[in-house]
C-alpha cells in the first residue's frame, strides 16, 4: 500500500504531463492571421473627425482612437458611403441579393432605399456602390443586368434613381459591354451632373495587356447612356476611384496588370481629363481609398507591408508636398476590415 | 537509480504520447493522402498500370499533374470530372516553378482508347492513370507525379489559413453557379457576386472565385487564370503555417486530396515551396488563337462547347516550358 499510492500519483503526473505536451502544441498554432473585433483594439494614430469602416458584416466608427460598433440591425453590412445630412448609405447583402439602406450615424435605419429581393430566382438583384449626387437629388449605384437571351451573361451597370423616390424605374447611365466583361461599377456623381465610374473589359488584343487579360478603366460620361471617355489605359488597370473634396484630384487603385499587387495612385482632374498617375502608396495590396475631409491626405486599406497574406488594416498617407514625400502610416493593427468597402471620413 | 531511470522513461513516454496524439490526425491524413497507386477509377476504362515517369535524382526537375474536381454527389466517388488540370514543373536547381493550365474543354483522344472527348473526362473515365496517359500522349510531356484535390478540401484549407487575399480582376457575377457542396440537391444553383479589387476571402468565396465561369467571356480559360492566382495566394498564406498547424489542415483535407507521391517526397518539396517568391513562378494559360480554333464550337466536334486544339502551337509552347533534355 505504501508503494501503490506514490506509484499511482506518479502515473497520474505522467498522464498530466502527456496531456500538457498535447495542449502546449495546440498553443503553438500560427495565429498571425487571427483578427479581433475593432472594438477590442485601439487605433495606432489619432486622426481627426470620425471614420466608418466595415468588418465581418458590421459597421464601426472610429473617433479619438476608439472604435464603436454601430447599432445597426443584424444584416451583413458592406460598402458604407456618405449620405445626406451626416447619415450613412450602406449595403445589406444576403446570398441572393443586396439592398441599400440609409442609416443614422448610430446605425438605425432611416429608410430602405433599394429593395432587390424577389421570390422569383432570376428577379433577385445586386445593388452595390451606392453614392448620392453632390446636390443630394440622385442615388447612383451598380446593379446587375441579365441578358434576356443568355442567363449566363450578367454584368454590372450604373443605374440612378431620384433620392426622394428610389422606387421609380432607374435611369441606365452606363450600359456595360453586355458581353461577360463584368461591367461597370463604382460610380462617382460629379457636381456638373456628369459621372465617373470604373469600366471593366477583357482584352481581345495580343499585345499589352495580354489577350484575355481583364482590366478596369476609369470612364467619364456626361449624360446617361453616352459613349464613355476612358480616362486611364488598359495597361494601368485602375479602379476604386475617390474624388478629392475640392474635385481636383482622383485617388485610385491600379494593378499595372499584375494580378498579385496594387498601387495607390493620385492624378489631377480638370473636369474632363486626368493628369499623370502618381503612386502615393506601393504594395502589397492598397485598396478602397477615401480622402480626408480637408483633402490633404488619403485613408485606405492595405495588408501589412511585410506580409501580403495578412488581413487588411487601415492606412493613412499624407499627400506629398514639394518639401516632403508622403509616407504611409498604419492606423490599425489586429483587425480584418472588408477591403471592398471604402471607409467614410467625416470632419 | 532505477527509480530515477523509470521516472525519466515514464515521463518521456507520456510526452511522446502527447506529441503522437497531437499529430495523429496529420499522420493518418498523410498516410491516406500520399502513396496512392496510379490506377484507374470506376469509369469505362480503368487502368491498372502505373504510367508516371520515375524520378532518378533529387536535382531533377519534376512535373506534377494537378487535378481538381467537384467531389459532390453528382458523380460516383473516383469517377468525377476534373475541372482543373494544371501541369506544374518544379525545378530544384533553378528554384523555379511553371504552372501550365490545360483547358477542361479541350477535345482530345482519351488515353489510348482512340475515342475522343473533352479532356476533363479522362479522370472520370479511367482515374489518374488515364488522366496522365491522356495528358502525356496529347501534350508530349512526361509526368512524374499526380495530385488530386476535391474542391471541398480547398474550402477547408482556405478557412484553416484564416482566409487568403486575392485581387479580383473584374466583377464576377454568376446567376447559375453550382450550389452543390451543401444541401441535398447537387443540381441546385446559387447567385454569386464577387466585387473587383483586393480583398480577403474565406473558403467558400475562394472556391466561388476560381470556380465561377459563366460571367466571363473567356469562361474556363479565365477560370484557369484565377486558379493559378489562387494557388499562389494560398502559398503566400501557407508560408505562415507552422508545424503545430499541420494536424488541423491535414484533417481538413481528409478525403479531398490524393497523390502518388510519398510522404518523404512531399516533405522534400516543402522547403522549395516556402522559398519561392512570385517572381520564381511562371504562369502559363493558353488563350485563343493560335492554340485553339477561333472559338468554342457550339455543337462541337462531336461534343458541345468543345475547344478544338491546334497541336503544333500547343506543342511549341509545351516544349518551351517542359524541355525534355
Amino acid at each position: 500500500m505504501r508503494r501503490v499510492i506514490p506509484t499511482v500519483a506518479v502515473m497520474a503526473l505522467m498522464a498530466v504531463f502527456g496531456f500538457a505536451i498535447y495542449s502546449m502544441l495546440g498553443t503553438l498554432k500560427s495565429n498571425r492571421h487571427n483578427s479581433q473585433k475593432p472594438t477590442q483594439t485601439k487605433a495606432l494614430i489619432d486622426l481627426p473627425g470620425t471614420i466608418y469602416v466595415v468588418q465581418d458584416g458590421s459597421i464601426y466608427s472610429l473617433t479619438n482612437l476608439t472604435f464603436t460598433e454601430l447599432k445597426a440591425p443584424s444584416y451583413d453590412w458592406v460598402q458604407v458611403a456618405p449620405g445626406p445630412d451626416g447619415d450613412i448609405l450602406a449595403v445589406a447583402y444576403s446570398s441572393m441579393y443586396s439592398n441599400v439602406y440609409l442609416l443614422s450615424p448610430q446605425g438605425q435605419i432611416v429608410r430602405q432605399l433599394l429593395s432587390e429581393s424577389s421570390t422569383q430566382y432570376f428577379n433577385n438583384h445586386w445593388a452595390y456602390y451606392p453614392r448620392v449626387s453632390p446636390n443630394g437629388s440622385t442615388l447612383f449605384y451598380a446593379s446587375d443586368w441579365v441578358d434576356p437571351d443568355s442567363a449566363y451573361n450578367v454584368d454590372f451597370q450604373i443605374q440612378a434613381v431620384p433620392f426622394s423616390n428610389t422606387a421609380t424605374y432607374p435611369v441606365i447611365w452606363s450600359e456595360s459591354g453586355l458581353y461577360y466583361q463584368g461591367g461597370d461599377v463604382e460610380p462617382i456623381p460629379l457636381a456638373n451632373g456628369a459621372l465617373i465610374y470604373t469600366k471593366y473589359d477583357i482584352s481581345d488584343q495580343p499585345n499589352t495587356p495580354q489577350q484575355g487579360d481583364t482590366y478596369g478603366q476609369l470612364a467619364y460620361v456626361s449624360t446617361p447612356g453616352a459613349v464613355p471617355t476612358l480616362l486611364t489605359t488598359p495597361a494601368e488597370d485602375c479602379g476604386e476611384p475617390a474624388l478629392s473634396p475640392n474635385g481636383t484630384e482622383i485617388a485610385m487603385v491600379c494593378t499595372q496588370n499584375t494580378a498579385q499587387t496594387t498601387t495607390l495612385d493620385v492624378a489631377s482632374w480638370n473636369g474632363t481629363s486626368l493628369g499623370t498617375l502618381v503612386p502615393i502608396a506601393s504594395g502589397p495590396l492598397p485598396a478602397s481609398p477615401t480622402w480626408s475631409p480637408n483633402g490633404k491626405s488619403v485613408l485606405y486599406l492595405n495588408t501589412l507591408l511585410t506580409d501580403k497574406s495578412s488581413p487588411f488594416q487601415l492606412w493613412w498617407v499624407p499627400k506629398a508636398t514639394s518639401k516632403k514625400p508622403g509616407t504611409p502610416e498604419q492606423v490599425t493593427a489586429g483587425v480584418n476590415f472588408t477591403a471592398t468597402s471604402a471607409p467614410i471620413w467625416t470632419a | 537509480m532505477l527509480v530515477a531511470a523509470l521516472l525519466v522513461f515514464g515521463f518521456g513516454l507520456s510526452g511522446v504520447g502527447g506529441v503522437v496524439a497531437y499529430f495523429l490526425p496529420a499522420i493518418t491524413a498523410a498516410l491516406n493522402i500520399t502513396g496512392h497507386a496510379t490506377q484507374g477509377g470506376t469509369g469505362k476504362h480503368p487502368v491498372a498500370t502505373p504510367s508516371t515517369s520515375p524520378v532518378t535524382s533529387s536535382s531533377q526537375p519534376i512535373t506534377v499533374l494537378l487535378l481538381g474536381s467537384d467531389n459532390d454527389t453528382k458523380f460516383e466517388a473516383d469517377a468525377v470530372l476534373t475541372q482543373t488540370m494544371i501541369l506544374v514543373r518544379i525545378n530544384p536547381q533553378t528554384k523555379s516553378v511553371v504552372m501550365f493550365s490545360i483547358p477542361r474543354d479541350l477535345w482530345v483522344e482519351i488515353g489510348d482508347t482512340q475515342s475522343y472527348a473533352k479532356i476533363d473526362a479522362a479522370y472520370s473515365d479511367g482515374g489518374a492513370a488515364e488522366a496522365i496517359t491522356t495528358v502525356q500522349n496529347n501534350f508530349h510531356v512526361a509526368i512524374n507525379y499526380w495530385v488530386w484535390i476535391g474542391l471541398g478540401g480547398l474550402v477547408h484549407v482556405v478557412n484553416d489559413l484564416h482566409g487568403v487575399n486575392i485581387v479580383a480582376q473584374m466583377p464576377i457575377l454568376d446567376d447559375e453557379y453550382p450550389y452543390d457542396l451543401s444541401g441535398n440537391n447537387p443540381y441546385e444553383q446559387a447567385r454569386v457576386a464577387i466585387l473587383p479589387g483586393p480583398q480577403r476571402v474565406a473558403g467558400v468565396a475562394a472556391l466561388e472565385y476560381v470556380r465561377s465561369r459563366h460571367g466571363d467571356v473567356l469562361s474556363d480559360i479565365a477560370r484557369s487564370q484565377k486558379q493559378q492566382q489562387l494557388l499562389l495566394d494560398i502559398k503566400a498564406s501557407a508560408n505562415d503555417v507552422g508545424l503545430a498547424d499541420v494536424p488541423n489542415i491535414a484533417s481538413s483535407l481528409g478525403d479531398s486530396m490524393k497523390t502518388d507521391m510519398s510522404v518523404t517526397q512531399v516533405t522534400s518539396l516543402l522547403p522549395l515551396a516556402k522559398a519561392l517568391g512570385n517572381g520564381d513562378v511562371h504562369q502559363v494559360v493558353m488563350v485563343g488563337e493560335p492554340y485553339f480554333g477561333s472559338d468554342y464550337y457550339p455543337e462541337g466536334v462531336g461534343g458541345p462547347d468543345a475547344l478544338q486544339p491546334n497541336w503544333s502551337a500547343i506543342h511549341g509552347l509545351v516544349a518551351q516550358y517542359f524541355p525534355t533534355a
